[in-house]
């Protein structure tokens, strides 16, 4: 058994990465938790996620940003989200956008300025700027708050919920159809990887061979393409069948309470905080 | 002629003018009818049915609906496509299909909403629908991560809930457990006690005698091969073997009553 280490490699990687796509998407785990986001109307939660996003993106101080990020991980212990889980779902980004972004902006050649340290690398002469290091932290920390926020919104709100706010809020029905599918079509996506690989194993034990695999993937693949077509034509029989004439359907059972408002003023005081603060925005 | 419901003369299908079908169906049916389309795989019963719900139309031949002819420019008039619409619900074979709403709550009430259905009605059926079905603890669910057999019970309470005149079930037991098999059949004959005309589609010959009184037989040929009254069908034995219908029927045989010697056991448990 040997081999199996080794075969086992791809499949061990591929289901550890279906099973966080279905861990971070799919799951109601947080969701469902008695917690502080949990327990605000979705309405009111969208719309203030939109507020922070929008201070956090326009602000140009690191101080106020950071003061956000903070607000962000209070938001996130009150609605009983583990720390640890919260941090490495939004950390999980960075490296990506740092190698191309924040890393650059650090050195003269992108960010002309004030020397910080210099340092040499395979016979380049590398200077990192004090201009560049803020603009690289300020990047990263703006980064990371957004992140956290978007985060935040989608693991408290079950995602019919914030479908319907879409609608509510004027978005087309086409338009979040349209979503609405492409989150079936991930879930779909993701339960065919996991079927194929132990539909394989359960034909050719557990010796799978690399080439084998991918080429079943592939075929799976392919076919869901055409499943998803089919699929598309007959959903759109059945909701012919039921009734729908291409007016759009609204289901709005959603109840503002007065918890719900104070937090919407909540919100406007803690963004209001720098201001009065003196801080520059 | 008040009492016909569909009328099909010489009717043709073939989807994208190359796989045919349906061919040459001629079938009347009544109004508080029950109806069994039996037939092997492919012998054309779920494409009937589509016909008879308006999204697919003949080729050839003609399907009047309520004295009405069903044709794509009669659902350009936007009375005769309601009318038609609330009066018609479709069970579809693959629950997948009929689920596209993001909740199972908004899935059901999905028919009422875009039929501008009366609220309080709705909701009064809604209440009852979910405890008859027992479906109560999947309202908040995605539909689509259901299993098969609870995925058909949220299908069958989206097509009663607009109370519909004829309901079409393309097999509506299919996957299902033997007990919520039995509580969908006692619910559909229910339905057709109270007046709905019911058309089934099924292979499972087992309940063809209770959900059905006429039974038509479809060849794999796409044809109308046999129409009449259910146990004059289920005792032609020499029909059913030509049309891969025997083996579940031979399996009947086993007991001392052919028709009843399955049934009975599950009567009794649920009763
Ligand atoms: N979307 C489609 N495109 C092309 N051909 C189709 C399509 N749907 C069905 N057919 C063909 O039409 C014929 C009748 O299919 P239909 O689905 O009506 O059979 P059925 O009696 O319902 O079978 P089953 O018992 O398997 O459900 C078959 O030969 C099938 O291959
Ligand atoms: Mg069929």
């Amino acid at each position: 058994m040997a081999s199996a280490y080794h075969s086992n490699f791809i499949e061990t990687s591929i289901n550890a990465a279906v099973s966080f796509l279905k861990e971070s998407v799919f799951s109601d785990e947080y969701a469902s938790k008695k917690g502080f986001l949990q327990s605000i109307d979705p309405r009111m939660k969208l719309a203030t996620s939109a507020i922070f996003l929008l201070v956090v993106l326009f602000s140009g101080s690191i101080t106020v940003i950071i003061y956000f990020y903070a607000v962000s991980l209070a938001l996130a212990y009150l609605s009983k989200i583990n720390l640890g889980f919260f941090l490495k779902r939004t950390w999980i980004f960075m490296p990506l956008f740092s190698i191309f972004i924040a890393i650059p902006a650090l050195f003269s050649i992108f960010t002309p300025g004030e020397t910080l340290t210099s340092f040499e690398v395979m016979g380049l002469h590398l200077i990192i700027t004090r201009q560049g290091f803020f603009a690289a932290s300020l990047f990263v920390m703006r980064v990371i708050t957004s992140v956290s926020f978007v985060i935040l919104l989608s693991i408290t709100t079950r995602h019919f919920e914030l479908l319907k706010v879409l609608r509510i809020f004027g978005v087309p029905q086409m338009f979040v159809m349209v979503l609405g599918m492409c989150y079936r079509y991930i879930y779909l996506f993701a339960q065919v990887i996991e079927n194929t690989f132990v539909a394989i194993k359960s034909r050719a034990g557990t010796d799978l061979r690399y080439k084998s695999g991918r080429h079943v993937v592939a075929w799976n693949i392919a076919s869901l393409w055409y499943r998803s077509y089919r699929l598309n034509e007959e959903v759109y029989n059945a909701m012919l069948s039921r009734g729908y004439d291409g007016e759009s359907v609204i289901f709005n059972d959603l109840r503002m309470r007065l918890a719900d408002w104070l937090w919407g003023l909540a919100v406007a005081v803690m963004c209001a905080v720098p201001i009065i603060l003196k801080c520059k925005y | 002629m008040a009492n016909v419901i569909f009328e099909l003369k010489d009717v043709h299908f073939s989807y994208m003018g190359k796989y045919p079908a349906l061919s040459g169906i001629d079938m009347t049916i009544d109004k508080g009818e029950k109806r069994a389309i039996i037939g092997a795989n492919g012998s054309g019963k779920s494409t009937l049915l589509h016909l008879l719900d308006g999204l697919l139309f003949p080729g050839r031949g003609t399907i009047t609906a309520f004295g009405k002819d069903v044709n794509e420019r009669a659902f350009s008039d936007q009375a005769f496509s309601r009318d038609f619409r609330r009066r018609i619900g479709f069970l579809f074979q693959n629950p997948d299909v009929q689920l596209f709403c993001p909740s199972v709550k908004e899935e059901i009430l999905f028919g009422p909403l875009a039929l501008g259905e009366d609220k309080v009605e709705t909701r009064r059926r809604f209440e009852q629908l979910i405890d008859t079905l027992g479906i109560e603890e999947l309202l908040d669910r995605s539909p689509h991560q259901l299993s098969i057999g609870e995925k058909r019970k949220v299908a069958i309470a989206s097509t009663l809930i607009i109370d519909p005149e004829v309901l079409l079930l393309d097999e509506p037991t299919a996957g299902l457990d033997p007990l919520t098999a039995r509580h969908i059949i006692d619910l559909l004959v229910r339905e057709n006690a109270s007046g709905k005309t019911i058309i089934t589609s099924t292979h499972d010959l087992h309940i063809v005698e209770e959900i059905a009184d006429t039974v038509s037989v479809f060849s794999r040929d796409k044809k109308l091969v046999k129409s009449g009254p259910s146990l004059e069908i289920l005792k032609d034995i020499e029909l059913l073997q030509t049309h891969n219908l025997v083996h579940i029927h031979a399996h009947r045989h086993d007991g001392r009553s052919h028709v009843h010697s399955h049934e009975h056991p599950n009567h009794e448990h649920t009763h």
